[in-house]
């Protein structure tokens, strides 16, 4: 059964539980690549990697705006045209009108989270422009209808099977369960469309301040090729991915690939510093890049910069035990997993529109201890319940009832009448169910639809502890 | 976090027994109080104290859970500042994590600098049972023996907040007659959660079947561990689950309260457990 | 006020603010001398040459090492010549052989400094194809059933088997990318054991800003193109070369 994202969010995860198929796929490919990244980081001095590459960052943000000014003024020298992005409709706005300026009917795209939180295809194919994802994944989940449901692997809900009915249904292939056969078919319908587009979009890994370069990372090619073949070529990013230097650079693009894929390099890196000029043989005739803002400036204001140092690894997502269990459609919003439980409110002009997301997560912690610029992600999910708490954005009932237990906790009389209370309560209700508690009333039927509860003790410790102090004579 | 060093052995230390344990599983507390005793530490037990406030926390509730962070303050902050004891010891990985971490968290936030120094000082000298035992007592072995499987789940508060991995693994390999098994994705959460498993139930009790899973799998008799939370938890997926492995609290099996065996015996055997057992059905 | 001037003074705004809790006050740059490199390389030419190898394999290229210009002649000679019988084979058909099979995708050769390597090629009978201008419809179609393609590189890097390529003048980027066959060609004396290393050595001398400034792009290439995108099942070649052979020569010897 497919996850349904417009549904509520208690039925999209629903429907990811009843699932058998998705918790396959996902725990056996977030299991491949965790396994992967630990050994690519313990093949270097992985934790030095990730001190590093997070003490530039942090840098980066404390200097924001100057090293945005930097970037600009170095992609204008080079030839880049830059645009800037308060919002998602500014920012399609922009696309479209290069789009439209140019006469591009065509449009190939490169795998990119940025395009994908400004829905940049739809406003597109809005204006009658075809718009091809060139991702192998982007391309099976594009032909499927479906956005992609990981950051860097976004077919990653899906197996052999599933995959191998979308070529038949939609590119008439005949059937076949061979990977190597559905890929030399891709190859060869997105061969067509590289060569004929008229525009190239991609998102952007990191772009180097200091000689204004946009870098994407691939390991399929088509980044290469939509930086390359057609004559304009369009870059979206977030304001937060900058580096200082080329070699910030090159230390940032080894800490990512090893947390994303365990890989020591992609297979491609591609830098591009600007249009093709006089006498090169190829290249795109202009290049324009588009500054996405769209919350970023406010997540800092409302103190989640330090999620601003994410560089879009997924490591997280592959290390989450809930990702594992209910795969990314289930979160309803762009980014999932413990990144996209962060950013997805912290970025939204209000916080309360994802309420459940802050919550989609037991705090274990191992997504911290997987990120490559070790953002304590707990702590801003403890953050941003908080937050809404104090938007009043939590159930009625909820707030009533920790309330009720902060002033019943506060006193110690209160709280040695309420053992005594739940504990003969609860051992008559056992009684009745026969040892363990099986069923009890809202909202605890939670624990008990899937759990037993054992009933209270008889004797609490504290009443052992003054027995026993009674027994040797002391108060 | 910074931990405190002692000159000398400390001989006494404060019980923050938690109020789970304290009110759910008064065994574990009789465990924790019975092992540190035998080993030359005078308990106190401030029988002021309730619960650190870690369910408003974690909740988003700070200022509840404020109220209650300078309830312990106050009833724990002058055992040790006046010198009455010389650490705090709680059986709970979770709850030290409450208390040692989060309190500063709490009084950062509302700029109470005194209460956050406060809360830092007792920090350094809290510590989870087995990493008492273990890094400040030097213990590697309580003299407890057991016969059958366990395997050791490691809470997640313990390992990834507060470091302690090694201690308890150690404890129970000094158990005589218990064989340790490896648990298949140990490090994974079990699904527990607090306030999670009942908001999210369906997503938190497909986690704990997943850890029933690899229980099953290693075939352990027992998952030992750090905190009752979890293990109400998993045993309540277990029992449900028809499984029969169940959880225990590491104190209770380095403190041999679970008899000879975790395998029940071939003839029923008349067993008394000293102290009130739970999840024995 | 412009998109660019609100968002410019929201963050100078926000960056003033005494308590905000991210990032820190106090955030220090990396300096080049703290920064690390990641991965290690060391030795002589030739040891590094072997790790290089050794790196490319790894991740399914293919690599060979020389001692002379004459050999790495030979041997560009004979893989391209190879890879014409493999494509030929591959086809199974009646008429194997097809009008554009000796084509090559090329950058100059010249660069290489192989001597008569471009007439020797020509010679044989393949034609090396090098474009000027791939907007143009004409050429554009020209390369498209290429099936192999020759560069040499910018710099390569013993520790991780990557080589870097730029693209500009008339050097195309389509001739390490497009084709279904990569050969690459390596001179000794632009192997080196890091990345970090050629970083350095290009900073040292004054060129790093100046050269990447000036390439309107450069590729670091490690390997073959793959995806693991269909349910974790590796496959190559998806949209780059499914083939990347390095042909690499001892050129520091005369
Ligand atoms: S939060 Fe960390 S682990 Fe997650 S995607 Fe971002 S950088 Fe990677």
């Amino acid at each position: 059964m497919q996850v349904d994202f417009n549904a509520p969010y208690k039925n999209r995860v629903q429907q990811a539980l009843n699932d058998p198929n998705l918790r396959v796929a996902v725990s056996k490919a977030t299991d491949r690549m965790t396994d992967a990244r630990l050994a690519s980081m313990d093949a270097v001095e992985g934790q030095k990697l990730r001190s590093q590459v997070r003490q530039m960052k942090q840098h980066v943000l404390r200097n924001w705006p100057d090293y945005l000014q930097q970037l600009e003024s170095n992609l204008t020298r080079n030839g880049c045209t830059v645009h800037w992005a308060e919002e998602t409709e500014d920012a399609q706005n922009i696309v479209r009108d290069i789009a439209l300026q140019n006469s591009a009917k065509l449009v190939v795209k490169s795998k990119s989270m940025a395009t994908e939180e400004i829905h940049l295809n739809h406003a597109l194919e809005e204006v009658g422009l075809r718009v091809v994802e060139t991702d192998l994944g982007e391309y099976i989940i594009q032909l499927a209808d479906e956005p992609p449901s990981h950051i860097v692997a976004p077919v990653i809900h899906k197996r052999l099977e599933e995959i191998a009915e979308v070529f038949q249904d939609k590119l008439d292939m005949p059937p076949t369960r061979e990977p190597t056969k559905m890929t030399s078919l891709a190859r060869a319908r997105l061969r067509q469309e590289f060569f004929a587009a008229g525009m190239g979009i991609s998102g952007c890994n990191f772009a180097i301040a200091e000689t204004g370069a946009i870098c994407i990372v691939t390991n399929e090619g088509n980044g290469r090729m939509v930086s390359s073949m057609p004559r304009v070529y369009v870059v979206v990013m977030g304001i937060e991915k900058l580096v200082p230097t080329v070699e910030d650079a090159f230390l940032q693009l080894q800490a990512l690939c090893r947390s994303a894929t365990g890989q020591n390099l992609t297979v491609y890196c591609s830098m591009t510093s600007g249009p093709r000029q006089e006498g090169d043989v190829d290249g795109p005739e202009q290049v324009h890049v588009v500054l996405l803002d769209n919350g970023r400036s406010r997540m800092l204001a409302r103190g989640y910069g330090e999620a601003l140092l994410c560089i879009r690894c997924g490591a997280c997502l592959n290390a989450c035990p809930v990702y594992q269990e209910i795969g990314g459609h289930a979160y309803g919003s762009t980014y999932n997993g413990p990144i996209g439980a962060v950013i997805t409110p912290a970025l939204a002009p209000e916080i309360s529109r994802f309420k459940e997301l802050p919550h989609a997560t037991s705090l274990c912690g191992a997504c911290r201890e997987a990120c490559p610029v070790k953002i304590d992600l707990p702590r801003l999910l403890l953050d941003l319940r908080s937050d809404l708490v104090q938007e009043n954005a939590s159930p009625k009932t909820e707030a009533w009832g920790i309330k009720s237990y902060a002033s019943l906790m506060s006193s110690r009389r209160m709280y040695e009448s309420l053992g005594k209370m739940a504990s003969i309560g609860s051992n008559l209700y056992a009684g009745m169910s026969g040892g363990n508690i099986k069923f009890m009333p809202p909202p605890l039927n939670g624990w008990t639809a899937y759990r037993d509860f054992a009933p209270f003790a008889p004797k609490s410790f504290r009443q052992w502890w003054k027995e026993r102090s009674k027994l040797r004579g002391q108060t | 976090m910074h931990k405190a060093t002692f000159e000398q052995r400390p001989n006494r230390v404060a019980l923050f027994v938690t109020c789970m344990v304290d009110m759910l599983y008064p065994g574990v507390g009789i465990a924790t109080c019975e092992l540190l005793e035998k080993n030359n530490v005078e308990v106190v037990f401030p029988e002021e104290q309730t619960c650190c406030g870690q369910p408003a926390f974690n909740a988003g509730y700070r200022n509840e859970a404020r109220k209650l962070a300078r309830r312990f303050l106050s009833i724990f902050g002058p055992l040790v500042e006046n010198g009455e004891v010389d650490a705090i010891v709680a059986p709970s990985g979770s709850c030290a994590t409450m208390t040692s971490h989060f309190f500063e968290v709490l009084f950062e936030e509302s700029r109470e600098e005194e209460l956050r120094r406060q809360a830092e000082r007792l920090a350094s000298v809290t510590f989870e049972l087995t990493e008492f035992l273990v890094d400040v007592l030097g213990l590697a072995n309580t003299g407890a023996r057991l016969q059958g499987k366990a395997a050791y789940h490691p809470c997640c508060h313990l390992y990834r907040e507060l470091g302690v991995d090694d201690q308890p693994r150690k404890l129970l390999d000094g158990v005589e007659g218990l064989e340790v098994v490896d648990l298949p994705h140990a490090d994974d959460c079990c699904g527990f959660g607090g306030l999670f498993s009942i908001k999210n139930s369906g997503i938190s009790a497909a986690m704990g079947r997943a850890k029933a899973r690899s229980a099953q799998q290693c075939g352990a008799d027992a998952i030992a561990l750090c905190d009752v939370s979890c293990m109400t938890h998993i045993n309540g997926i277990l029992s449900r689950e028809g499984i029969s492995c169940r959880a225990h609290h590491i104190a209770e099996i380095l403190n041999n309260h679970l008899g000879n065996s975790l395998r029940p015996p071939s003839q029923p055997e008349p067993q008394q457990p000293d102290h009130p057992r739970r999840w024995g059905d | 006020m412009s998109a660019r001037d609100t968002i410019l003074s929201r963050l100078r705004e926000t960056l003033r603010q005494p308590h905000l809790p991210f990032p820190p006050a106090h955030s220090d740059p990396l300096t080049h001398a703290e920064r690390m490199t990641v991965t290690h390389a060391e030795g002589d030419p030739w040891t590094l040459a072997e790790r290089f190898a050794q790196e490319l394999t790894a991740v399914k290229g293919s690599c060979e090492l020389l001692e002379t210009e004459t050999e790495a002649r030979l041997s560009i000679i004979s893989r391209l010549q190879l890879w014409v019988e493999e494509e030929q084979a591959a086809r199974k058909t009646a008429e194997a052989e097809r009008a554009g099979d000796y084509d090559v995708l090329s950058w100059p050769l010249e660069q290489l400094g192989i001597e008569s390597l471009p007439l020797i090629l020509k010679e044989i009978g393949f034609k090396l194809i090098e474009p000027t201008d791939l907007h143009d419809p004409q050429q554009r179609e020209r390369i498209r059933p290429i099936r192999a393609g020759i560069t040499t590189v910018e710099a390569a890097f013993a520790s991780t088997g990557s080589f870097v390529v730029g693209g500009r003048g008339a050097n195309a980027r389509a001739a390490s990318l497009t084709p279904f066959r990569h050969l690459v060609v390596i001179p000794f004396s632009k192997l080196y054991a890091t990345g970090e290393e050629w970083l350095a050595q290009m900073r040292h001398a004054g060129r790093l800003d100046d050269y990447l400034r000036q390439s309107r792009n450069l590729s670091i290439i490690t390997g073959p193109s793959k995806s693991a995108d269909i349910e974790g099942n590796l496959t190559m070649g998806v949209h780059g070369p499914k083939v990347v052979h390095a042909i690499l020569f001892d050129d520091l010897q005369q």
